[in-house]
Formats: structure tokens, sequence, C-alpha cells
């Protein structure tokens, strides 16, 4: 029997575009690049209105902080920096946008590494990742670099997720059977940088032939292994990943790294493979787009910036009952309110759905127990929601709505039509912003006296 | 919130995006088709009465629930089918001989004050069936106490049985002997099938324990109650059994003979009134168990499955929070 955690769903996973190679997409006329694609400080731009830009140039840095570097995607020349509403909640955020040239000229500064970057010490690699521009692609985008940092000394097990477990998206799936060799590539480049001793491989039971080009591409080394996960939601969250793999329970507020662990996304390992051997920045991402209300679901590698429309009308349009479109999976994914949201590092699907998939009529809680019985945290999620309704912060506190992952899994199952999860998240929210006050507020005063 | 784009509305929510296609309303035609085999093998033990009493009280039910949400402007929640299964549940626990008024009286008491008056479906703390039932029962001690017996059918359409036809009944069920400590002369066999007299729903052991399988496969129910409630009475009625009577007959017919498998299989797993966590189902279980036991032996009804499920109605708030999971990767409790 496949080893699993307690909790999670069984969801349909409709993974129609396993079976689609990555596409290049033609380099689109014009993009627009957000500062802000990471978790951290927003990027500086470093260009102006009106100035000549090359393939893979830096357009954007932050050198002071938690940041991550940005670089143009195309070449072409500044057309303008707007400032617009983040399409991923970063709020106001400077976008680039560089109208192409078609030419394709790399910039001067791209170069492989020279020498064997297994001789490399942790701090150039550091150095080499963040230069890049490397953040997690998986979903959180947190920058790669000060992942490897927090892990140097303390981790000694790396996992590289390739769980995918969310439905639709068949990237990282593709990426497995495309190009291994970049995957695992990168992933050993992390390892040394890290100073890991044991490399797991982290793959659902849903995509056996991954598996088998896996195991057969890391045959030779006798440190890493491939470990098939039954398929289940939310499998390839990073605190189930290890619960399966490594048998702990990540404590609440501690950090993978604080278990002996770091986890890197199978994408992230490519674009470290392709900045070490190609000298290439991360700009460009694949992405799965599908949904039943898109004509012809593909998996694509897109330039960074390129925008929904150019995507959709590449895949041949949508279908006229497109109702919603989704950034990323549909059970974590955010909302698009428009056709201007673009490709960002981390992206890893669109998703167009019809009015068929919507039905937000608020229903009754029945005391079922089912979102109860899914909850990869074990709350209770079904009273978590009525305490949100309620405004009861201290009961939804005692009943651990901070260990919430936000997975959505309660408000899939629930057959009564409750919003959980989002009810969760608001008073969740709520806590945080009352703790980080409180917070403030003794700081202040102990400043005082 | 919609917002405009190339002519499109594009729907903003917030995750998830997709959501299971079973709601309450398949859950709720699950039990009610889980119901029908019982009602089935009413008409062949009572006759067709069996089916206009239900028929009546459902109709009753769908009618209040209806009514009342239009009257006090609310949405229409009559779809989810949740007062279709009270409807079949109170008939259920009535005997055939039950005047025809008499179901219309305990549907509205369901309906209305057990369920509506606390915020109408989920919000309610006791079953409402059961909770109407008992009103019932106290309100009419002599109609909800006459038992006929098997293979003498009534008038399905005379509102009150004559006086004639109400000689015909038995009077007691097993369970009025039993209390007694005595072995009634019903053997296993005919208790086990449902050859025997009792409320509509109740007497079909065996159809009852299948169409509970049935539920538990469709993953509708968990066995977390209705196994330990059932193991609960097995097990004093099989150590500590009444009077001389003793024996594996005595445990045997206090299993089938009265409301337990109707009871444990369909109104002690009501979601609303039971807990949510296994633990505290198993706990609620046990309690309903002893209950029963405690009501059958020393209590002054003979049959206690009612009374013991809605006491342990009570209890669910407090069972869920107690037997609470521990978060994971939380500290531990």
């Amino acid at each position: 029997m496949l080893k699993t955690f307690k909790g999670g769903l069984h969801v349909n996973d409709n993974k129609n575009t396993r079976n689609c190679p990555i596409e290049n997409f033609p380099s689109p006329a014009k993009v627009a690049i957000p500062m802000q694609q990471h978790i951290g400080a927003p990027a500086q731009p470093l260009v102006a209105k009106g100035d000549y830009v090359k393939k893979g140039q830096l357009i954007g840095n932050f050198e002071t902080g938690l940041s991550c570097p940005i670089h143009a995607s195309i070449s072409g020349t500044v057309a303008d920096i707007e400032m617009r509403n983040s399409y991923t909640g970063y709020g106001k955020t400077a976008h680039i946008v560089i109208e192409n040239d078609y030419t394709d000229t790399p910039d001067d500064n791209i170069k492989t590494f020279d020498g064997d970057i297994f001789t490399a010490t942790s701090e150039e690699i550091v150095e080499l990742v963040r230069r890049a521009g490397i953040c997690g692609q998986g979903g959180a985008a947190f920058p790669t670099y000060a992942k490897i940092q927090s892990a140097i000394g303390k981790a000694s097990e790396i996992i590289i997720n390739c769980a995918e477990c969310e439905p639709y998206i068949t990237e990282n799936h593709r990426l497995m059977l495309e190009e291994p060799e970049k995957i695992i590539g990168g992933a050993r480049i992390l390892m040394h940088a890290t100073y890991t001793e044991h490399m797991t491989i982290a793959i659902e039971n849903n995509k056996m032939d991954a598996v088998e080009v896996m195991t057969k591409n890391t045959a030779e080394y006798e440190n890493i292994s491939v470990q098939v996960l039954k398929t289940k939601y939310p499998q390839g969250d990073e605190r189930q990943l290890m619960y399966v793999i490594k048998g702990v329970e990540l404590p609440a507020g501690k950090l993978p790294a604080d278990v002996g662990c770091v986890i890197f996304n199978a994408e992230t390992c490519v674009s470290v493979y392709n900045a070490i051997y190609e000298g290439m920045p991360l700009i460009s991402t694949v992405l799965t787009v599908d949904g039943d209300a898109v004509n012809t679901p593909k998996n694509l590698r897109a330039p960074v910036g390129t925008r929904i429309s150019d995507i959709l009308d590449y895949c041949g349009g949508s279908t006229d009952n497109l109702s919603k479109i989704v950034s990323g999976g549909p059970m974590m994914g955010q909302a698009q309110w428009d056709m201007n949201a673009v490709v960002m590092k981390n992206t890893s699907a669109f998703l167009f759905l019809s009015d068929k998939t919507q039905s937000n009529d608020e229903g009754d809680c029945i005391h079922c127990g089912r979102c109860v019985g899914v909850c990869p945290m074990h709350l209770m999620p079904n009273y978590l929601a009525a305490f949100s309704k309620k405004d009861d912060k201290v009961l939804a506190e005692e009943f651990g709505i901070l260990s919430c992952v936000e997975c959505g899994s309660c408000t899939y199952i629930c057959p009564g039509n409750v919003p959980i999860v989002q009810y969760i998240r608001t008073t969740k929210g709520a806590i945080l912003a009352e703790k980080r006050k409180a917070a403030q507020k003794a700081k202040e005063s102990e400043a005082k006296s | 919130m919609n917002s405009n784009t190339e002519n499109k509305f594009l729907t903003m929510t917030a995750s998830p995006h997709i959501k299971s296609p079973i709601k309450t309303r398949n859950i709720m035609a699950d039990v009610v088709i889980a119901l029908m085999p019982a009602l089935v093998w009413a008409i062949y033990v009572f006759g067709f009465r069996a089916l206009t009493i239900t028929a009546i009280s459902v109709v009753s039910c769908v009618a209040f629930e209806y009514l009342y949400r239009k009257l006090m402007k609310k949405s229409n929640t009559i779809s989810d089918l949740s007062a279709v299964v009270t409807g079949i549940l109170l008939a259920y626990s009535l005997p055939v001989s039950t005047p025809l008024w008499i179901p219309i009286i305990g549907s509205f008491f369901a309906i209305v004050i057990v369920k509506q008056l606390y915020g109408g479906i989920g919000k309610n703390i006791i079953n409402p069936a059961l909770a109407a039932r008992v009103f019932l029962f106290v309100a009419y001690p002599t109609e909800l106490t006459a038992f006929t017996e098997p293979g003498k059918y009534l008038s399905p359409f005379a509102v009150n049985v004559s006086k004639a036809a109400s000689d015909i009944t038995a009077g007691a069920t097993p369970l009025v002997d039993l209390k007694n400590g005595i072995i009634p002369d019903a053997d296993i066999t005919s208790t086990l099938i449902g050859n025997i007299p009792g409320t509509i729903g109740e007497v079909s052991a065996t159809i009852l324990i299948l169409t509970g399988i049935y539920l538990m496969i469709r993953k509708v129910i968990t066995w977390h109650i209705p196994v330990t409630y059932i193991a609960t009475v097995a097990l004093i009625t099989l150590v500590l059994p009444l009077g001389n009577a003793g024996g594996v007959s005595f445990m045997l017919l206090q299993l089938f003979s009265g409301g337990l498998m109707l009871g444990a299989f369909f109104m002690a797993t009501d979601y609303v009134t039971s807990p949510a966590t296994s633990v505290g189902r198993i706990i609620y279980g046990v309690g309903c168990g002893l209950i029963t036991v405690f009501i059958r032996y020393f209590g002054g009804y003979p049959e206690g499955v009612s009374f013991a499920i809605l006491i342990m109605n009570l209890f669910v708030w407090y069972l869920d929070k107690a037997t609470k999971p521990k978060a994971f990767g939380g500290a531990k409790k």
C-alpha cells in the first residue's frame, strides 16, 4: 500500500493535457512584466520608457532585502512603465511594458557557468540562483536563493515536489517526460548547494509513466530515490509531503528546514539548470491551459509577461459560456478579473471555466462532518466557518483556525455549499491583523519606556 | 462581483473554483432510497394503510416546510429533500392503526417547531422526526401504543380505525414481555424478518440492516454510530439479562424486536444531531446504547430508542468539542 496522509480529497483530476507536449509559445507582440512576482520586496525598475532592452537583461532589482531580480523576457523597446493592480494580490505593482522587435537579441551578460558546478561553493550557487531571478514555481514564489540559505546546515533531505496534486495541471508531468535531465540536473545542483545527503523525487501515482522515466534517469545516483505517492489532494502541500516521505509532522510555525527538509518544485529545478548550463535567467515558464471553456487545451512555455488574451488566442479562443479565468489550479488558484493578466514566474496554469462549473449559492451546514474528514490539518472546518460567521475569534482560535492552510478541501466537499474556507480566510486574516497590531503596540510602548 | 472584459463578464470568486457534485439533496435522496425497502415490507405486513400514513406524513412535512418558509419570506428549501426524510421517519415510528390526522400534527411539530423555529435545516438541536414521535406518544398514548397483528390488514383510508378493527390489535410488542423478563412467544426468525407487531418502519430488522449497509457503502453514514450503538445494547443484554430470561435469545430479541435498527441506522445517524468526529460518534453510539437499555430495563416504557437518541442529541456540541482532533503539527493535548 502506498503511504499517505490522513484526510484529503479524491478529486476528478481532469488531467486532460497529460499527452500534450510542451509547445513554445510564439514571441508575443507585447509583454507586461510585473516588478513583484515573488514573496518579499518588489523589484525597482532599472529601465525607463523608450529604452531598448535585450532578452534576459536585468530590468528590475532590489538588492538590500528579500527580493528577486526581474529580467526582460523578450527583446524590444520599453513602451511604458505602468502602475497596475497586481493580479495576485500584491497591490499596486509597476509593470514594465516591452514592445517586441522580434529579434530575440540576447543580453551580453548571458553566459554559461564556467567549469564544474559541483566544485562551486554554496555561496557561489546562491549568488548565481539569485541573479537568475529564480523563485519557487510551484505556488508561493519564495525566492529560491533564500530557501537554499535557510536550508544550509539544517536540512539533510532534499525533496523535489513533482506531486502536482491540483486537478487539470500537467506541466510538471510533461517536464518529467520531456526534460527529466533538467529536473534532475537542477535538483543535483540544489542538493550540492544545500549539503543535503539524500534526495527524494515525489510523484503521485497518476503519473506512472513519469515515475518510470525519473527512476530510469536517477538509477546511477545512489542517494536519489523516487517516491510514488497516492493521488490525493493536497499531497503536494509541503507538510503532507514531509509527513509521507519522512514521517514528520511539521510543527505549526516552523519551516521545513527545522525538521531537516528542504523542498523544491520540479520546474524550479529546471530553471536552476537553465541558469547554470545555459546562462538564461528565469524569463519563461511552463503552464497548462485547460478548462471546459477553452477550445484547444495545451501545455505551453511562455515568456513572463505574456497576456492571457494572447495565450487564449493561441489556444483557439474560448467557448461562449466562458465565465471564469483562473490562474493556477482550480483548488487554490486565483480568479482573474480581465484578459490583461499576465504570465508570471510561478504561473502553473490558466484555466478557462464555464458557467456550468460555477455554483455560488450559499446553503446550510448540515453538520455531516465531511469537511472534518477531509481536512489535511485535522481541524473542524464546519465549526471554524460557524464561528467566523458569528465573528467569534476566541472560539475560532481555540479550534485552531490559524493552522488552516486554506487548501479548500472543505469547501469542495461541502454538500451544503457553504463557502467554508472563504469564511475561515476572512477570520484568519482578521485575527492575524489584530495580532500584528498588538505586537506593534507592544513594541512601541517598549520603545517609550 | 463581475468585471467587464471584451464584452464579457468574468466571475470573481475566491478559490476553490470546483466543487463536489454531491449535494445535500443527493444525500437525502440516498436516504429516501434506503428507506424504501422497509416501506415495501411494511405494506406486505400491515397492508396499504402503511403507505397511506407514510404518504400523509411526507406530504404534510413538505407542505409545512414550504408554507413556513414562504410565510416567513425565507428561501425555499423543500428541494433538499430533508423534509421528505423527516416525513418518512415520522411515519415509520407510528403504528399502522394510527388515525390518519395524527401524522399531520406530528409533521407540524417536527417541521415547524423542532426544525424551522430553530432556523431550518442544520440548525435544529434534536431530531425532528423523533421529537415529533415522542410528542405524539405523550399526547396520544392510546393511539400510539396499539399495535396490529401482522397480516391483519386495516382499511387504508379509514380516518379512525373502527373499534372492531382495533380489536384485532395485538396490544403489545415483544418488548413488553422482555421488559417483564419473559421471553415472548415470537420466534427469532419471524422477529428477524419482521413478521411481528410494531411500528410501520421498525419491524423489518433484516431489511433495515441491509439498507443501513447500503448507506455505509454509499458513504452517506459511517459505521461508528450504528455499530457502537447496537454493540452496546447487545453486550449489556447478553451479560446482564433481565429477570431469569437470560441467554442469547433474550439479547437477539432485544436487538431485533423494537426500534433499535431503525434508530441506530437511520435516526441516530442524522447528521445535524450527531457528532462530526469519529471518536465523538463512537461515544455517542455507546451513550445511545446505554440509555436505551436503561430505559428498557428500569424506565416506565418498554421502548427506549427514541428517548435515548433525543437525550444524546443534546450532547453533540460537547462531544464535538471534547473530541476535537489534534491539529496537524499542533501541540499535543
